[in-house]
């Protein structure tokens, strides 16, 4: 999943291991732990990998995503180009911006849960087309259960998990803790097929094959990890 | 690189950035602790540092009126006609109204009420387009979101925030929220740390640097001076 | 009657829409039923109706620039008043709304609408979507604000079109929804892994017996929804029964002559027919057999989704003939189905012996057949079609 040879200084790869295509990761945790650059990381490493990526923004619009990005001197435009990453945002209409769709982004409303699912349809057949192996990512949870009830979001995550595992791709799914019922909360973590957990210090992950743990920081080229155990 | 803007604290940009300014420039911060320890403060030194430096500034107030602002401001030895009256500040007034007094606006000068977060968002816009045609850059202030939340539907507010924040972005803004520590329900809390992207905490002693782009987690200890507040 | 100036709909629902008939587009997850709420809208708006959009999913602003980019010029009716919004977006969001209704407070909605629906006698409206309602109402209530929605709608003679996303909501919630429509369409997608099609069907309506017809359509910008009709393709040597082959396969048949294809500057002789068989629907292209055109048969396999190879049993020496002409119509890589006619002749070979001879795999199926008197054409559609629809 993360490029898992010497040029890998993260030690992502080891701690994560290969996540088989058609699962659903639910990365959760506290505000402001790292979760957002994870997603970034792993967008950017699989497409440098080859491995094309559906990305939902749903806390940040297009623009906010190049510039986080670009801090870590991950460029994000020549896979815009290439038709490589395919982008819904569904944030920046909000800021009553009227942009036109094009290509390789998409926008939609973040109250409009089933067009989103829509662009998710055109989307996941447009990477498949271009690989066996692709990502989708969508971060996060947060903005979408804080405009539409509840229920609803739950019933979007299972219509996307579906979608997502049909075509063979591995989604990661942000949720940041403590901002809905735990009824809610459960439901997602039963949704999720492997978990991998932020706290601030450390990473925990929990999947069918067991359970990992390791120490975490974020440096100027991401996410790093060490103490794996 | 992350562009910085200087935040009015002194002390504060060398905390965070070595001195070159210390928020990130088109962020969103929320500045949060128990009452009465400075956030209001905090609020004018990050307005009055752009407008001396002729950047705009939208100012929503929630608790203090026109006339209150002028008087806090002038406690502080700033000088008032930098705000009001400064073609530079353009405050929306949410509480004078309330008490009955009668307003009227001016091309600055927008009276709201927090009980209608609707007309606070009409008077957004006018004035964002207002200051778009003058600068590619300005500052706005959000004080408080604990009064809006005591006024309307916890969830309302936060979607509001969320337009709030697109908006100030999308048109080349830097903004600070103000938020007591405790004053909505948690999960709605976490849902405010989630939304911003830069957190500063005080305490009335220590001022933590809780998150901040291209930053780690900082702490220093803080001063309410005659000046306004003072990081060491 | 009125229209619902969707393609194909018409016909199946007998001619349209009873006068106050309530009427649901039910759609899976990933398909666009707004489309055809907005399509509806539009039409009847030209006509000269009046009509409404309520809408919880986006804003007044957001739907009226999604009209334009189909090119549907929404703002003049929206001026003129014909055409209102019943907004339970903007309030929502804390943003103002300049609709002529605006829910602040959705314990207010039923009335609302029941004035919207005043407002439009003879006319239209569209509720966008139900789904989020349900989620926000809860099942019995929204299904209560429903009935007095359709009953207040068939007094007023408008028409009511609900637009409804089946999320994954109990079976018995989804059948009682359909209990209180007078008209049911079902969206749907054809999968292969990932969404490849999408199709309408009438699950039921009060007024007629609708054709269990599944209408294949795609949504274009500018456009709408655009029904899609398949192309097929009936390929083979030259005298192994082709047109016949298109002749009894389609409801009319006709056979294209230079005259009208002039951009070719050869002869050619084309069958063309329009097939509709089981609620499939498809425009039949033969190919003529000669080699001077196999030039052609590269352009038409391009679009083609399927294709019927019709050999001649009693001819092996054209079989190598047969498997070029696969490769030429590019019918390697779609469905296809081989028919062996002829099979009444002297020599005849049988299926098995064609498919050892060809090489032939057996994902292909081969369908014993006599064209001219119809044996085995049956037989060789329900083949293509299970190889289309995987049933």
């Amino acid at each position: 999943m993360f490029m898992k040879n010497n040029s890998d200084i993260t030690n992502l790869g080891d701690l994560l291991g290969d996540i088989e295509p058609g699962k659903i990761v639910l990365l959760y945790g506290p505000p402001k732990v790292g979760k957002s650059i994870f997603c970034y990381q792993f967008l950017y490493s699989g497409l440098k990998g080859g491995e094309p990526c559906l990305y939902i923004a749903a806390d940040y619009g297009l623009r906010q995503l190049e510039q986080r990005m670009m801090e870590f001197n991950w460029f994000l435009q020549p896979y815009i180009q290439s038709g490589e990453v395919y982008i819904i945002d569904i944030l920046t209409r909000l800021a009553g911006v009227k942009i036109g769709d094009s290509n390789a982004v998409k926008f939609s409303s973040v109250q409009n849960l089933a067009d989103l699912m829509v662009k998710v349809g055109v989307g996941t057949r447009s990477l498949f087309r271009k690989s066996s192996k692709f990502r989708a990512v969508l971060d996060s949870l947060t903005m979408i259960f804080a405009f539409n009830p509840p229920n609803l979001v739950l019933r979007l995550m299972k219509a996307y998990k579906n979608r997502v595992s049909e075509a063979n791709g591995i989604g990661l799914v942000v949720h940041t803790t403590g901002t809905v019922e735990p009824q809610f909360e459960t439901s997602l973590m039963e949704l999720a097929d492997f978990k991998i957990c932020f706290d601030g210090k450390s990473i925990q992950v929990e999947s069918s094959a067991g359970k990992k743990s390791a120490q975490y920081t974020i440096t100027d080229e991401g996410i790093k990890c060490w103490g794996i155990e | 690189m992350i562009v910085r803007i200087s935040s009015g604290i002194p002390g504060l940009d060398k905390l965070i950035g070595g001195g070159g300014g210390s928020l990130a420039e088109n962020t969103v911060t929320l500045i949060y602790g128990p009452p009465k320890v400075g956030k209001s403060i905090f609020s004018y030194q990050f307005a009055y540092e752009g407008l001396v430096n002729d950047e705009p500034c939208l100012y929503v107030s929630t608790d203090y009126g026109l006339k209150d602002l002028e008087r806090n401001v002038a406690n502080f030895g700033w000088k008032v006609e930098e705000y009001v009256g400064s073609e530079n500040f353009y405050l929306i007034d949410a509480i004078s109204t309330i008490s009955g007094v009668e307003v009227s606006s001016t091309l600055n000068y927008f009276p709201s009420s927090v009980y209608n977060p609707t007309d606070i968002m009409v008077k957004l816009g006018v004035a964002i387009r207002q200051i778009k045609s003058k600068s590619p850059r300005f500052r706005s202030v959000l004080d408080s979101l604990t009064t809006l939340m005591a006024f309307n539907d916890e969830l309302l507010v936060v979607r509001v925030l969320t337009i709030y924040i697109m908006r100030i972005k999308e048109s080349g803004g830097t903004a600070i929220v103000t938020y007591t520590e405790g004053s909505a329900d948690s999960k709605v809390e976490n849902m405010l740390k989630a939304i911003v992207d830069n957190i500063i905490h005080l305490d009335g002693e220590n001022l933590t640097v809780e998150a901040m782009v291209g930053s780690g987690k900082l702490k220093a200890h803080y001063n309410i001076t005659s000046s306004g507040i003072v990081v060491d | 009657m009125k229209r619902t100036y969707i393609p194909k709909l018409d016909d199946i629902l007998g001619g349209g829409i009873v006068d106050n008939a309530s009427v649901m587009f039910s759609a899976v997850p990933g398909v666009d039923c707004e489309a055809f709420g907005y399509q509806m809208l539009y039409g009847r708006l030209k006509e000269g109706d009046k009509g409404f959009i309520f809408t919880n999913v986006a804003e007044p602003e957001t739907i009226t620039y999604e009209f334009n980019s189909y090119g549907w010029d929404l703002e003049k009716f929206l001026e003129s008043g014909d055409a209102f919004f019943v907004d339970g977006s903007s309030p929502f969001m804390g943003l103002p709304s300049t609709a002529r209704y605006s829910v602040d407070d959705y314990s207010k909605i039923e009335e609302i609408v029941l004035e919207a629906i005043s407002d439009v006698p003879g006319g239209i409206g569209v509720i966008n979507n139900l789904s989020t309602l349900i989620d926000y109402l809860g099942e019995d209530e929204t299904i209560n604000i429903i009935k007095k929605w359709n009953l207040y709608s068939r007094r007023y003679n408008t028409n009511l079109i609900y637009l409804f996303t089946k999320w994954d909501y109990t079976p018995s919630l989804v059948q009682n929804l359909k209990k209180i429509m007078d008209c049911v369409v079902e969206i749907r997608t054809i999968e292969e892994r990932v969404i490849i099609g999408q199709g309408f069907m009438v699950a039921h309506s009060s007024w007629s017996k609708p054709s269990k017809t599944m209408v294949l359509f795609f949504v274009v910008q500018p456009g709408g929804v655009k029904v899609y009709i398949p192309k097929i393709l009936v390929t083979g040597p030259y005298n192994a029964g082709k047109s016949t082959f298109v002749k009894k396969i389609s409801k009319r048949a006709v056979s294209v002559d230079r005259k009208a294809l002039s951009a070719f500057p050869t002869t050619i002789a084309l069958d063309i027919g329009h097939l509709e068989y089981k609620g499939f629907i498809a425009d039949v292209f033969g190919t003529p057999g000669q080699e001077r055109f196999d030039l052609l048969l590269d352009v038409l396999g391009r679009e083609s989704v399927g294709a019927f190879i019709i050999v001649d049993s009693t001819a092996p020496q054209t079989f190598a003939r047969a498997k070029e002409m696969i490769r030429k119509t590019r019918a390697e890589a779609i469905p296809k189905v081989l028919v062996a006619n002829k099979q009444d002749l002297p020599g005849a070979l049988s299926p098995e012996e064609i498919r050892e001879k060809m090489k032939l795999g057996e994902e292909v199926p081969i369908i014993p057949a006599i064209v001219t008197e119809g044996k085995g054409v049956t037989d060789a559609l329900d083949a293509l079609l299970g190889l289309l629809y995987g049933d």
